[in-house]
């Protein structure tokens, strides 16, 4: 453990540089690093896991707000759909922020575990991009809520156009990744990502952004409340946030120069070593740092 | 397809610049209030003290997306989008409840 948590200059120092760490390796690949700000807040840090939750949501904000501009300017995010989504995941962070003071900590560690072995399968496997079908039932939901949409095309040629598949199977699963992002402090594009690639049938890069996008709102919902509560600690969560800021920026511009596929199994790795970590503290056995 | 592209582009330009500019001032106001309780870490916390400024920049981030949605209502309030204005103040509504239910 890097010293008691009292806010001091050398700890923010420690904090910033940890967030910075995590955010850069993982804009690499980009990916979001919220899911490793818990682990390094409690195992590093010696943070209560509560405490760490409420702080790893406002960096989760900080990304996912900080490079939502240029995805937004090049036309991949599907804002109608993401508003139409982000009911569903706000409402699931309200119901994480009435369950997680009943959850015992146990089952927090466990699902935290999970979702962590979940994101290293996912890493794993590479995407696939949707067939899309033909022609969009003209009463169904997406069609009524005029979802369709396009991608631009770089090159300056035709845009691709696209139909958004099942919106009230989308709801449902949002609901859920909204409920998981209050729980554990996490964006859930883990979760949000599979919901839009095989419930709504997105282009990868649209549910990509569009899920970026909606992150940041889905979390507000949950560290707006912890935040009235009086469980954010902002002399944590500021220089954590602050970090992974600048971090991601920093990854973005590393993009070229490493290896991606070594640092893919990397990821993998780390991933399924704090899924076990994360398992023993939930089952009490607590590691030596 | 191109009524797609040329529909929302200003919109979306608009939510860009709010949440590029708003994350650059919150990140801004947390990097002074680190600096200025690194040089004077006795400063009480409320008014310009380093604790303060850090709580202010974070309290500004989490009520950046909010307002993001809030744009979002007004854009679609100005293109007499009725639908979309519901939705939007229904995702409003569930932040709000959650802000309160806090209290």
């Amino acid at each position: 453990m890097i010293g008691a948590l009292d806010g001091g200059t050398g700890n923010a120092v420690w904090l910033f540089a940890a967030a910075f760490g995590a955010s850069a390796l993982g804009g690499v690949l980009g990916m979001a690093s919220g899911i490793f700000i818990v682990p390094i807040l409690t195992f590093l840090f010696g943070v209560d896991i509560h405490t760490a939750i409420a702080a790893s949501l406002v960096s989760v904000i900080a990304c996912s707000c900080g490079s939502a501009a240029p995805l937004l300017k090049e036309r991949l995010t599907n804002i109608r759909l993401a508003v139409v989504l982000e009911t569903a995941t706000t409402l699931g962070a309200l119901t994480g922020v009435f369950l997680i003071g009943i959850i015992p900590t146990t089952y927090l560690y466990l699902l935290f575990a999970a979702i962590l072995a979940v994101s290293a399968q996912q890493m794993l496997t590479r995407r696939r991009e949707a067939a899309q079908t033909a022609v969009p039932d003209s009463r169904n939901w997406a069609t009524v809520l005029r979802l369709h949409s396009a991608v631009p095309d770089r090159a300056g040629g035709a845009a691709a156009p696209y139909h958004v598949g099942s919106v009230p199977l989308g709801l449902s699963l949002m609901y859920g990744a909204g409920l998981v992002s209050a729980l554990l402090g996490i964006g859930s594009g883990v979760l949000k990502i599979p919901a839009m690639d095989t419930a709504l049938r997105l282009p990868i890069k649209v549910s990509s952004a569009t899920s970026n996008f909606m992150i940041g709102v889905t979390a507000a919902a949950s560290a707006g409340a912890y935040f009235v509560r009086g469980d954010i600690n902002t002399a944590l969560a500021g220089p954590v946030a602050l970090g992974s800021v600048v971090g991601a920026i920093a990854g973005a511009r590393m993009l070229m120069g490493l290896s991606g596929d070594k640092l893919r199994i990397f990821f993998v790795i780390v991933l399924v070593l704090l899924a076990v970590a994360m398992a023993m503290s939930g089952f009490g056995v607590h590691l030596k740092t | 397809m191109s009524e797609y592209l040329t529909r929302g582009a200003a919109q979306e330009r608009a939510i860009a610049k709010l949440l590029h500019y708003g994350t650059g001032l919150a990140s801004f106001i947390i990097a002074a209030g680190l600096v200025v309780e690194w040089l004077h870490p006795s400063t009480n916390t409320f008014g310009l003290g380093g604790g303060g400024l850090i709580k202010c920049g974070v309290a500004l981030l989490i009520l950046l997306p909010v307002a993001r949605v809030a744009l979002m209502l007004i854009q679609f309030a100005q293109a007499r989008d009725t639908a979309y204005v519901a939705i939007s103040a229904l995702v409003l509504a569930i932040i709000a409840t959650g802000f309160l239910a806090g209290l």
